[in-house]
């Protein structure tokens, strides 16, 4: 690649524009904490160029700046309409800046409250899967009962898991458990569901390669038909995962004391919509973080497919 | 009474397709030599491959009996070692992980280090020791069935079932890898041959490796002919090919085979 190709791209020229955009005089009758803003973009823009002179393929470079250019974009259309112009309401629609500002002044709260949603979703999801794939493992193995099974199964997860909250409440003593028995029922079933039809699927080829190497029957529950079914396995997981998600930030607006979805909903609620907007925002980056992690756990245990 | 290693007595299996069952192998009836190999050779659809199926114990039979050393065979067993065309090989374990997977079910005693060490070993005698590492899908077809050799040697069971091995194999590879088949199981003297059933509908393959050929008829499945096959080991295809016999035991193998087809389609006998 050509130092050209490399470090010339129009993003860098929107990362410009965007800061004289920040010379204008401010019209907004708020704080606009445009400090924060090139402080963020000045930092964001670092990230982007060294990153620019680490990637190796062409593609990912353009990818990255590409992402940056957007982001530029972004902003700039944001602090113009905002600070800058002042076209919309700015008790609603805060600067960038002042964002920025309110996550950094709020950066241990709001860690408090990513740990504590974390946590629920982890406890719910690790047991969901602990409990759901050597279940279906077994009862899928077994051709009687894996059929069956695949009824039943169609029948409980077709429930929206959100309608188990109110059912929660009256069973468990805290919200706390409430969330994770919640979560634990939108992750059992569809992962429940991927482990059987991965099992029913298995290429009877491959059992036949085991049946005659004599594997004992835990080898060939979990050495030959786990690994054979692991894709299938994820499938279910992932939709257990973003299904998750979208159950404990609706059940922590509920009744709450902390996570993500009570920061949202507590400032919102005071009118406070520079938090609010903070809160959305990081919702989608800690999403996005946690699903890109998934992602290459599940690219790293499933390395052997072509 | 009979020394055979195996020995397949008037073995009778039935397919159930669409609610109708159909004769796929009828009075099937051989035996197989301690450390012999024997081919089974047949067009397709003449149930070889379902008489591999019943030896590797996957398919329960209608009639008849197989022995093994006298005692009559069910279900799949550790003394039986199995190559087949497709899927030997586990694909989300390494080559390596493969071969050691195959020795730990045979070979309880051998500890971890020792297993490692006997996976290389056998991973140098199929020329992939520097692919031990890599997953079959990373391997190429002919690499996949090298390394199913080398587990299913190393696995070390006194019978190799093989069912058609080398047929999904480009013609180039699938020459190189009869040699080497043929090498390693004749071996150099020191170890005992193990006793090899191969289905294949190769002629060439067939005469290159066995001691005796068994034609299958179609329709149903039944014994032709058995024969033997009359070249001194050590044997290699280069100086196989050149004799004269070797072209007419070719042809009269040919001819068994040809004949069967040309009956079921209602042609001439085929002279050759």
């Amino acid at each position: 690649m050509t130092l050209k190709k490399r470090y010339l791209r129009i993003a860098h020229i929107l990362f410009i524009i965007l800061l004289l955009i920040q010379l204008l005089p401010a019209q907004s009758t708020k704080a606009t904490h445009t400090s924060s803003l090139v402080t963020f973009a000045i930092g964001f823009e670092a990230l982007v160029l060294v990153g620019s002179a680490l990637i190796k393929k062409e593609e990912s470079l353009a990818l990255l700046v590409d992402i940056a250019g957007f982001v530029y974009i972004l902003l700039a259309a944001w602090s113009l309409a905002t600070a800058k112009y002042n076209y919309l309401n700015d008790l609603l629609f805060p600067a960038p800046g002042k964002v920025i500002h309110q996550f950094v002044i709020d950066r241990d709260k709001i860690t408090e409250n990513i740990k504590s949603s974390l946590i629920t979703i982890v406890k719910g999801f690790v047991f969901a899967v602990a409990a759901a794939v050597p279940l279906g493992l077994i009862i899928g193995w077994n051709a009687r009962t894996g059929n069956a099974a695949t009824y039943i199964t169609k029948f409980f997860s077709s429930i929206p898991p959100i309608v188990y909250i109110p059912y929660g409440i009256a069973l468990l003593p805290t919200f706390k458990s409430v969330s994770v028995f919640v979560i634990f029922l939108a992750t059992f079933w569809p992962v429940f569901a991927g482990t059987m039809s991965g099992v029913l699927g298995v290429d009877k080829k491959i059992i036949d390669s085991a049946k005659v190497l004599n594997v004992s029957k835990p080898e060939m529950l979990f050495k030959v038909i786990l690994p054979a079914s692991l894709q299938q396995i994820f499938l279910g997981c992932n939709q257990g995962l973003s299904v998750s998600f979208i159950l404990l930030t609706s059940a922590e607006m509920i009744n709450a004391k902390d996570g993500m979805g009570y920061y949202v909903k507590y400032y919102s609620d005071f009118g406070d919509y520079t938090r609010t907007i903070t809160g959305l925002l990081v919702i989608g980056f800690v999403v996005i973080g946690v699903t890109f992690l998934f992602n290459k756990l599940q690219n790293y245990l499933l390395r052997w497919k072509r | 009474m009979t020394t055979n290693k195996i020995e397949i007595k008037d073995l009778t299996v039935n397919y159930i397709e669409n609610k109708r069952s159909f004769n796929a192998l009828h009075d099937v009836s051989f035996g197989v030599g301690k450390g012999e190999f024997v081919s089974v050779i047949g067009a397709s659809g003449c149930g070889k491959s379902t008489l591999l199926s019943v030896l590797e114990g996957l398919y329960a039979p209608a009639g008849g009996t197989v022995q093994i050393d006298g005692k009559e065979l069910h279900g799949t067993g550790k003394e039986r070692g199995v190559v087949f065309q497709h899927y030997s090989l586990f694909p989300w374990m390494t080559t390596k992980k493969n071969i050691e997977f195959g020795i730990k079910q045979t070979r309880h005693d051998i500890k971890r280090t020792e297993r490692s060490r006997i996976a290389d070993e056998y991973l140098t005698k199929v020329g992939l020791s520097e692919f031990g590492g890599k997953y079959p899908s990373q391997l190429s077809g002919g690499m996949q069935q090298r390394a199913a050799i080398a587990r299913a040697l190393a696995m070390d069971t006194e019978i190799l079932l093989m069912d058609e091995p080398f047929s999904a194999i480009d013609a180039k590879n699938r020459v190189i890898l009869q040699e080497l088949l043929l090498k390693l199981w004749e071996g150099d003297g020191t170890t005992e041959r193990k006793t090899v059933v191969f289905v294949t509908h190769d002629i060439d393959e067939a005469i290159l490796l066995s001691d005796r050929i068994v034609v299958l008829t179609a329709h149903p499945g039944t014994v032709n002919e058995i024969l033997n096959v009359p070249f001194e080991r050590p044997r290699s295809r280069a100086d196989l090919v050149k004799t004269e016999e070797y072209g007419k035991f070719r042809n009269k193998l040919l001819s068994l085979l040809y004949n069967d087809i040309a009956e079921r389609i209602g042609g001439d006998e085929v002279v050759l």
